[in-house]
C-alpha cells in the first residue's frame, strides 16, 4: 500500500466508524438532522403552496424555488455548524480523558496520522449527513429557478465550510487537555466564523470612496462566513446594502436612489446619478453579477473567496495541531542524531 | 538492551528524576522498585518516549528514546499503570486495531491476535466488548496489545496493581512464559515478594535517586548486613542460646516462633564451624539453615538513608 493510501485509510478511520456506527447516536443524528431539514423544507412548501393558491406561474414558480433553496442552503449550514464541532472537538481530547492516548503515541503511527484519521472519520460522517440531504433539496428542481451548478457550488461552500470548522475544532480538541473546555472554544470559533465575520461588516464596513470607479465591496474578512456566499449563490444577485458606508455625507443607498438623512429623522432622496451639489456625491458605480466587484478578491466569485480563505485557515490550524500533539515534539530544523543500526 | 545514565527531569521546581542510571542487559527481567512518587513511572514514561528529559539520555535497544522515538516504538511495548479501552470493540478488534497501529499485515493480524489471546488466557473472550471486561481481564489484553509487534523489550508499570491474588499468580505466570521467550521486561511494581520470586535484576529508586541497582542477589546482600542463621533444636533453646552467644562470628541471637535466629558475619565454613560447635556441646540440632534478607529488608535499608 502506498504512503497515500496508508494516510487515506489508517486504523483510526475504521476504528471510528465502527466505534460511531456501533451506538444509536449516529443513527439518531441522523434522523434529527433530516427530520429538522425535512421540516424547514416542509414549511417553506406549505407556505409556498399556500401563496400560490390563487394564481401560479413560471416566474414565480422560479422565485418560490429560489427561496426554498435559500432557505434550506442557510439552514443546513447552521445545522452543521452545531454538529461538526461536536464531532472533532473530542478528539483527541477524550483519548486523553480515557487514558487512551499514550498507547496511541507508542504505535508506529505518526501524530499527524492520529489527527488525520480523526479528521477523516469526523467528515465522512458529515459528508453522509451532506448526501442524505440531497433528496431534500431535489424538492428544489421542483419549482425550478435554481440550477444544478449552484446547487453543486453550494454543497461544496458546505462541505469546505464543515471541514473548516472540523479542523478548528481539532485543534481546539488538541489544544485544550479536556473536552469541555475544547468544546466551549470550537463552538465560539465556529460562531466567529459564521456569524462574527458577517457582524464585522457590520460594525466595520468599507468606507466608500467617491472617487471609486468600482462598485463597493463588503471587508474581505466577511467572506470567512459561508453564509455571504450562499445568499449570493441562493439570490444569484450581488451583495447590496451589506458591508459598505458612505462616508461622511449621511447619505445611504437604497436602488437606484441616493437618500440622505434630515436632522428631524426624515430622508429626503435623489436620482443617483444626478450630481447634488456640495457635499453629495455622484453616485459610485453599483455592483451586479455574483462577483466581489473591489477590493482584495475583486473580480472572484464570493465562494472562491470564502473557500480560499477557509482552507488558508483549515491549513494553519492542522499545522498547529501536528505540532502540538506529539508529546515529545521535534521541530523540523532541531539536529538529529544519526539513526543507530 | 536498555541504557539510561544521567537521566534528570525536573518539572518546574520539583526534581522528579536526579541523574539516575542503570542498565538492563538481553533477556533480563528488571524490576524498578520504590515508594509512590519516586520516580518509577517518569522513568519509564521517558523510556517510552513519552516524555522529554531536562537532561541525560536514554537508549533502547541502541535508538535514543529523544532522538528516535520512531525507533523506539518499533523496539518496545508498554503497558501503563492507567490505562482506558475504547467502546464497541471485542478484544480481538482491539489487538486487531493496535496490530494494524503498528503496521502489522493485515494477513498476519488475524494470526496474531488469536496467538496473543491465548498467550495471555483470553481466547473465549475474543467477541467480548473491552469495556465490559474485568479490570484484570483488561490487564491481560493490555499486555497482550504491547505485545502484537512483537518487541524485544517491555516496560510494565505496574501490572499487578489492583488485582486479586489469583489474577497476580495468572500475571506471574505469563510474565515467566515471556522470559522464557526471550523478552527482556522491565517491570515496576510494589509487589516486593513476587519481584523477588520474578526479576533477576533489580533498581530501587526513591525521590528521583537510584538508591541500588544489580542481579536481586546481590543487592540484597549488600543491603542487609550480615548473614542470618535459623536454628530449631530439640528442646535446649537456652543451652543453644548460651553456647552460641559467646562465639566471635555471633552478633545476635534472638528467638522467633520457637526458632533461634543467629546473625553472623563470615562466610559458609563459618556457618559450619557454628554448627558443629553447636553439635559438640550437644545440642539436638534439627534444623540447621541460613536465611537470606529479603527484597523488602533491602529496600526499607535503602529507601530509609534519607529519613
Amino acid at each position: 500500500m502506498n504512503r497515500i493510501a496508508i494516510a487515506l485509510w489508517n486504523p483510526i478511520v475504521s476504528k471510528e466508524y465502527r466505534s460511531r456506527m456501533r451506538t444509536w447516536r449516529s443513527p439518531l443524528a441522523m434522523t434529527v438532522y433530516i427530520l429538522l431539514l425535512g421540516g424547514v423544507g416542509w414549511a417553506i412548501f406549505a407556505s409556498t403552496a399556500a401563496s400560490a393558491r390563487n394564481s401560479f406561474n413560471g416566474t414565480q414558480a422560479a422565485n418560490y424555488g429560489q427561496v426554498l433553496f435559500l432557505w434550506l442552503i442557510v439552514f443546513q449550514m447552521v445545522l452543521l455548524a452545531f454538529i461538526t464541532p461536536a464531532l472533532t472537538a473530542g478528539a483527541v481530547s477524550s483519548e486523553r480523558e480515557r487514558q487512551t492516548i499514550d498507547l496511541l503515541f507508542v504505535t508506529r503511527l505518526p501524530a499527524f496520522s492520529i489527527l488525520w484519521g480523526k479528521l477523516l472519520a469526523s467528515m465522512s460522517f458529515v459528508i453522509l449527513l451532506l448526501l442524505l440531504s440531497v433528496p431534500i433539496f431535489s424538492l428544489v428542481f421542483l419549482f425550478g429557478g435554481i440550477e444544478l451548478d449552484q446547487v453543486l457550488i453550494a454543497f461544496l461552500v458546505t462541505a469546505v465550510a464543515a471541514l473548516t470548522l472540523g479542523i478548528i475544532g481539532l485543534a481546539c480538541s488538541t489544544a485544550f487537555k479536556r473536552t469541555l473546555p475544547a468544546t466551549v472554544a470550537a463552538y465560539g470559533a465556529a460562531f466567529i466564523l459564521l456569524a462574527g465575520s458577517l457582524l464585522f461588516g457590520l460594525l466595520f464596513p468599507t468606507n466608500i470612496d467617491q472617487n471609486a470607479t468600482k462598485a463597493p465591496a463588503p471587508p474581505a474578512v466577511t467572506y470567512l462566513s459561508p453564509l455571504l456566499p450562499l445568499v449570493v449563490i441562493g439570490t444569484n444577485g450581488p451583495v447590496n446594502g451589506y458591508g459598505v458606508r458612505y462616508g461622511n455625507f449621511g447619505i445611504s443607498q437604497g436602488g437606484g436612489m441616493a437618500c440622505s438623512a434630515l436632522p428631524n429623522g426624515a430622508q429626503t432622496c435623489y436620482a443617483t446619478t444626478v450630481p447634488i451639489g456640495k457635499g453629495a456625491f455622484i453616485n459610485p458605480p453599483q455592483p451586479s453579477g455574483t462577483t466581489i466587484p473591489s477590493g482584495l478578491f475583486s473580480g472572484w466569485q464570493y465562494w472562491q473567496a470564502t473557500i480560499t480563505m477557509q482552507l488558508i485557515i483549515s491549513l494553519a490550524a492542522l499545522i498547529l495541531s501536528a505540532l502540538l500533539l506529539p508529546p515529545i515534539r521535534h521541530l523540523p530544523w532541531r539536529r538529529r542524531a544519526g539513526v543507530p543500526a | 538492551m536498555i541504557t539510561v545514565e544521567g537521566l534528570t527531569k525536573v518539572y518546574g521546581s520539583r526534581t522528579a528524576l536526579d541523574h539516575v542510571s542503570f542498565e538492563v542487559p538481553d533477556g533480563e527481567i528488571f524490576g524498578f522498585v520504590g515508594p509512590n512518587g519516586a520516580g518509577k513511572t517518569t522513568t519509564l514514561r521517558i523510556l517510552s518516549a513519552l516524555l522529554e528529559p531536562t537532561s541525560g539520555r536514554a537508549l533502547v535497544d541502541g535508538a535514543d528514546v529523544t532522538e528516535h522515538p520512531d525507533l523506539v516504538h518499533e523496539r518496545l511495548g508498554y503497558m501503563p499503570d492507567f490505562f482506558g479501552v475504547y467502546d464497541q470493540l471485542t478484544a480481538g478488534e482491539y489487538l486487531d486495531f493496535y496490530a494494524s497501529c503498528y503496521r502489522q499485515p493485515k494477513a498476519r493480524r488475524k494470526k496474531i491476535a488469536d496467538d496473543l489471546l491465548e498467550l495471555v488466557g483470553l481466547t473465549d473472550r475474543r467477541d467480548q466488548a473491552v469495556d465490559t471486561l474485568s479490570r484484570g481481564l483488561k490487564q491481560r489484553l493490555c499486555l497482550a496489545r504491547a505485545l502484537v509487534h512483537d518487541p524485544a523489550v517491555l516496560l510494565l508499570d505496574e501490572p499487578a496493581s489492583g488485582l486479586d491474588p489469583r489474577a497476580r499468580v495468572e500475571m506471574r505466570e505469563i510474565l515467566k512464559e515471556l522470559q522464557t521467550m526471550g523478552k527482556t521486561i522491565v517491570i515496576s511494581s510494589h509487589i516486593l515478594p513476587e519481584l523477588t520470586e520474578l526479576c533477576t535484576m533489580i533498581g530501587i529508586i526513591d525521590q528521583g535517586r537510584m538508591r541500588a541497582t544489580g542481579p536481586v542477589h546481590e543487592v540484597i546482600r549488600q543491603l542487609t548486613a550480615g548473614r542470618r542463621l535459623r536454628i530449631t533444636v530439640l528442646g535446649q533453646k537456652e543451652e543453644a542460646a548460651a553456647v552460641l552467644k559467646p562465639l566471635a562470628a555471633i552478633h545476635e541471637v534472638v528467638m522467633v516462633n520457637g526458632t533461634i535466629e543467629a546473625q553472623y558475619d563470615g562466610d559458609d565454613a563459618a556457618a559450619a564451624g557454628i554448627l558443629q560447635t553447636l553439635i559438640a556441646a550437644g545440642i539436638k540440632v534439627f534444623s540447621f539453615s541460613q536465611l537470606e534478607g529479603g527484597l523488602e529488608d533491602a529496600f526499607m535499608k535503602a529507601t530509609a538513608e534519607d529519613i
